[in-house]
């Protein structure tokens, strides 16, 4: 067996393990959603109580979309570059408000689109949809408001030569973490892991877009204060275009 | 009283599914572990469930091929899929799924969607 053989088969039993524990986990997210549900359904249950089955709800939420996260990931990553297909963004984001407040049911989220196209055709499957959706969840995770307002404009733009979407997602109440204020996204790879992984979920969208022929990056947004508000820059290649 | 045969071969996950259901007024008339268990309780009950909901990965035979058995021994059978296998969403459908949820979902999507089937829309 040559050693490349060697490796791709290594890393078919990587992928396969991966999948399987992907979906255990899902399995056993599917009771705890189920059980909380059931809690918050009982008529009886007080406000606190409420409250707290609310946040666990969240959280389990975002452990589910951590292991979506993964198995796309090792998806994309695995994935011939020539497979990718067009997908339409902008269906993500008319679904955006709608599945923010699934994820987050204890806060009450607004999704403002801005004199969008009527269609947003970008290479990547549906990973571009993750993405999309992935880079909205991090900036609401960012913001400890309980009232969010996120405003999202696309424009064209070029990137590396190729005709791409740029989609900016802008929250006036959102905090960038410390660590990474002034630094590129690239630049956690350098951080300490127990730093790192408060950045996982912006990493994440580091990672797909660049495996997606993209880009993405967080900033801090031009006002004055302690709490000047984030924004997200998100570059796909657009569809049909060299 | 709608009538429902769940198949999942998670213990956990089939118990979630019956106290849901029958909370919400259904009548979980089967369980089953695998494809090959849930074929033999469909065609052995006289009276055929209304809704079946059909996990996909499971020993013996998987929720695919066994969506593809019903059909084929009742054609107007309503399966509802549900699986963390986004992918099989398409093979499922073809095999005769009339809806499909990816796991994890929220209960109350599943209730719409059994309602929606049950209603015959």
């Amino acid at each position: 067996m040559t050693g490349k053989k060697a490796k791709q088969g290594r890393d078919d039993q990587f992928a396969f393990y991966m999948d399987l524990l992907g979906h255990d986990i899902l399995n056993n997210n599917q009771a705890v959603l189920g059980y909380l549900e059931l809690v918050l359904a009982t008529p009886s249950v007080d406000k606190t109580v409420r409250k707290y089955a609310e946040k666990a709800f969240s959280h389990v939420r975002t452990s589910t979309m951590l292991v979506e996260n993964v198995k796309r990931l090792m998806a994309t990553r695995m994935a011939d570059p020539d497979s990718l297909r067009p997908f339409d963004v902008m269906k993500t984001l008319q679904m955006s408000e709608k599945d923010l407040s699934r994820f987050f049911p204890d806060k009450r989220i607004r999704v403002k689109l801005n004199h969008m196209p009527k269609e947003i055709m970008v290479i990547g499957n549906s990973a571009a949809e993750d993405l999309v959706l992935n880079v909205l969840v991090n900036a609401v995770r960012l913001d400890a408001a309980e009232d969010i307002e996120l405003a999202v404009k696309v424009a064209g733009t070029e990137f590396r030569g190729r005709d791409c979407w740029k989609l900016t997602v802008e929250d006036t109440s959102a905090v960038l973490p410390p660590s990474l204020k002034d630094k590129d996204i690239k630049y956690v790879y350098l951080m300490d892991s127990s730093v790192a992984v408060k950045l996982s979920g912006l990493l994440f969208a580091k990672m797909i877009s660049e495996m997606l022929g993209g880009d993405f990056d967080a900033y801090e947004l031009p006002g004055k204060g302690d709490r000047p508000g984030a924004g997200f820059a998100l570059t796909l290649r657009r569809a049909g275009r060299p | 009283m709608t009538s429902v045969l769940i198949v999942d071969d998670e213990l956990f996950i089939v118990e979630l599914y019956r106290d849901i259901l029958q909370l919400r007024g259904y009548k979980v008339m089967g369980t089953a572990f695998d494809g090959e268990e849930a074929l033999k309780k469909y065609s052995s009950c006289s009276d055929k469930p209304d809704v079946i909901i059909m996990d996909h990965r499971m020993p013996i035979m998987n929720g695919v091929e066994a969506t593809k058995e019903i059909m084929r021994m009742n054609p107007a059978q309503k399966v509802i899929f549900v699986s963390a296998d986004v992918l099989v969403e398409k093979e499922a459908r073809d095999a005769g799924a009339v809806d499909f949820l990816p796991k994890p979902f929220r209960m109350d999507d599943l209730i719409e969607k059994m309602e929606k089937v049950s209603n015959g829309h």
